[in-house]
């Protein structure tokens, strides 16, 4: 029975030079697929991302071909990886697989693109037709999971980049964005990125700036519309959100402008994100009835709880990863149940048939009508005798213990050795007439 | 089942809902807030169910003021359950709107005896007078559950802690309009019933004398008329319009303290 592994590095173990060098680029696939099929892996799967370079795969030799995934990865990197790699085996790959597409083995627990690397991963073996039964089963579960894990528990709730948690905020203060007005005023890569996400929201956009050019080439950009500089007292008091993010040493928007821009605003509640650094608002504008100004440090701060907060719901996420991997354990087993009852059976027909041919000839000439009889006999015999410990076999697929059930009855008749002729015909010549012949004649 | 019974078994229905909404806001758990809305379904008809066995022993129901109360504590639930049906999330509020119909539901228990109503007020406007003012404090009762939301979530905001409970609260703008809409409707409804309340104070009264309760009514009233008139002419809205709303409510129930305390045989 085959055995799924995976070998590989992260964030937590190698630093990112070496990452890079052993990254795996998607032209580069299929020669790494070539040489692990040529090294004895009946499945493989490369997910490399910049945190991670795995090779997941599954071998009738599971530690030998781990063995050889290991010695690929030090081969790319013309280096000794000792104490960087990471292998797991059977149940601790499978629970590998589920963590990583969780994202809780991220940098950034609950981040979202890691689904979607390991997905992408999937589909590029499946390609190459590197995929089978076990890594196929493996990762459609690991999606699964990673599905449940977002829904069931807070490991991807509260945003955790500035400009996520802007847009969040506002939701939180105006409800649905869409007809909002938001006003960028300069030209951050930050401020950008927010108004940008704003609008992607159903906002609309205004944009400021001393230079009218780059106010014209920032409001095509982010589809919003270019306001002249000097009306920015009139644009404060119709906008709803206000970012800004110049380079002025000082204060743009001082309490004296906001003061004015209040009064004309009335109670209409007005968030200012300053992005600028140094600041472009003035922080007592924060104390003014109706406005909220949160700055960068604000946001970061929001950011820095967001993930705290997510490490704790990781916990929960890590049970759910137990209980798949657990259902995934029981299908497995039940995988190598099929074939070993098969075998059983095979081998059960086959003795009875060998000495059906040996005695025959001694009871002397047999009319068909007999010969059914003696067939038939000896068919339910063999049922009446495997009854009982095919029973147990397939009771005990669902349960802990069932694994080491399966592998007992393998080694007791000698199952695994079955597949190759040579010895079964040794087996046929020396063993089974002996053993087989009192149970016929007690029949 | 005796009333008894049916009033306890309501209370501790009102009072367990109330808990779970509390452990859905203040600690996030999903199932807690689930559970808190199917618990008070069941209140409500536990509730229905306190209310017919109670109208066996009762003779004048609407007449009497632990019926009036039981009647406003049933009304905000419903008028809540329905709200929360038709928006989803505001059903959050549950953990502010649920205690305060409790408080009244357990005012109700206090004022067992039957209000003495005189025969110059016994007309077709008295069930009028008291379903209007019973409706519109079940707007207030909503409105100022939602304003003491706005109140706490606009906190949070200016003091920069964003933590679970601002998450899982409305936006403002959704508890401000919220509140805004139940505050006129309530205001259309209390105006209903202070000018029928007038109209018997009148008829017995003869205009010479002012009560206390009528006081109380007038002061509620004017107090709403100008936290609608503040935000409907002079723009008001957000945090002062929340704080006005909610100090109205506790106005216009002071005047239910006020008509208990006259229930009971107390300076009318």
């Amino acid at each position: 029975m085959s055995e799924l592994f995976v070998v590989g590095l992260n964030h937590q173990t190698a630093p990112l030079d070496l990452r890079e060098k052993l990254a795996v680029s998607k032209d580069a696939l299929r020669p790494v697929f070539e040489t692990l099929r040529a090294r004895g892996l009946a499945e493989e799967l490369v997910v490399s991302t910049c945190n991670r370079v795995e090779i997941y795969g599954s071998a009738e030799n599971g530690p030998a071909a781990a063995e050889q995934a290991r010695a690929l990865l030090a081969e790319r990197a013309g280096a000794d990886l000792d104490g960087m790699l990471y292998a797991h085996r059977g149940v601790d790959a499978v629970r590998h697989a589920f963590r990583v597409a969780s994202s809780l083995d991220s940098m950034v627990v609950g981040e979202p693109q890691i689904l979607g690397q390991v997905k992408e991963a999937y589909d590029l073996a499946q390609q190459e037709g590197a995929v089978g039964t076990l890594l196929g089963r493996c990762f459609t579960r690991a999606f699964a999971v990673a599905k449940r894990v977002r829904s069931e528990t807070g490991i991807a709730e509260g945003t955790v980049s500035v400009s996520s948690i802007a847009v969040s905020l506002a939701r939180k203060i105006f409800g649905e964005l869409g007809g909002r007005r938001v006003m960028l005023l300069g030209a951050g890569e930050m401020g950008e990125a927010a108004a940008r996400s704003l609008a992607g929201s159903g906002a609309r956009l205004a944009v400021l700036n001393r230079s009218p050019e780059k106010a014209e080439r920032l409001a095509e950009e982010c589809h919003g519309e270019a306001i002249p500089y000097e009306q920015l007292t009139a644009e404060l008091v119709r906008s709803d959100i206000v970012i800004t993010s110049t380079s002025s040493p000082k204060y743009v928007l001082t309490v004296d402008v906001m003061q004015g821009v209040t009064k004309a605003r009335r109670m209409r509640p007005l968030f200012i994100i300053d992005i600028a650094v140094p600041r472009d608002v003035d922080p007592r504008v924060h104390d003014m009835g109706n406005v909220f100004l949160y700055d960068v440090d604000d946001l970061q701060q929001v950011a820095e709880e967001n993930l705290r907060e997510r490490k704790r719901s990781a916990e929960a996420a890590e049970r759910i990863v137990e209980v798949e991997v657990a259902e995934f354990e029981a299908w497995r087993r039940s995988l190598e149940l099929t074939p070993t009852i098969v075998a059983l059976r095979k081998q059960f027909a086959e003795i009875v048939k060998a000495e059906i041919a040996r005695t025959t000839p001694r009871l002397g000439e047999l009319t068909p009508k007999q010969r059914k009889s003696l067939d038939k006999m000896a068919s339910a015999m063999v049922n009446k005798l495997l009854h009982a410990p095919l029973t147990t076999l397939k009771k005990g697929a669902g349960q802990p213990e069932g694994g080491a059930l399966i592998e007992a009855t393998r080694q007791l008749f000698d199952l695994d050795e079955g597949e190759e002729s040579e010895a079964e015909e040794r087996r046929r010549e020396s063993e089974r007439p002996r053993a087989a012949k009192p149970e016929l004649a007690k029949g | 089942m005796s009333p008894g019974i049916a009033f306890v078994a309501t209370a501790l229905a009102y009072a367990t809902a109330s808990l779970l909404f509390l452990a859905a806001l203040l600690r996030g758990v999903e199932k807690a807030g689930r559970a808190a809305r199917y618990v008070l379904f069941a209140s409500v008809g536990l509730h229905a169910a306190y209310l017919a066995v109670d109208a066996f022993s009762a003779t004048a129901p609407m007449g009497r003021v632990h019926s009036t109360l039981t009647y406003l504590s049933l009304g905000i639930i419903g008028a809540f359950l329905l709200a929360a049906l038709k928006r989803p999330n505001i059903s959050v509020l549950g953990a502010f709107i649920t205690p305060i119909a409790l408080f009244f539901f357990l005012g109700s228990g206090l004022g067992r005896s039957v209000e003495h109503v005189s025969p110059e007020a016994r007309s077709f406007l008295l069930p009028l007078h008291i379903a209007a003012n019973v409706l519109g404090l079940v707007a207030f009762a909503l409105a100022s559950g939602a304003s003491a939301a706005y109140v706490l979530q606009e906190r949070q905001l200016r003091k920069k802690r964003l933590g679970g409970i601002f998450q899982r609260l409305p936006a403002l703008d959704v508890l401000d309009g919220f509140g805004l809409r139940a505050v006129s409707v309530g205001f259309v409804l209390l105006t209903v019933g202070i000018v029928t309340g007038a109209f018997f104070a009148y008829r017995v009264h003869q205009g010479s004398v002012v009560t206390t309760s009528q006081a109380f009514a007038l002061i509620a009233w004017v107090l709403f008329a100008a936290v609608l008139l503040l935000r409907l002419a002079a723009g008001w809205r957000g945090r002062r319009a929340a704080i006005g709303t909610i100090v109205g409510f506790l106005c216009t129930a002071a005047v239910l303290v006020s008509y208990m305390v006259r229930a009971q045989g107390g300076p009318s």
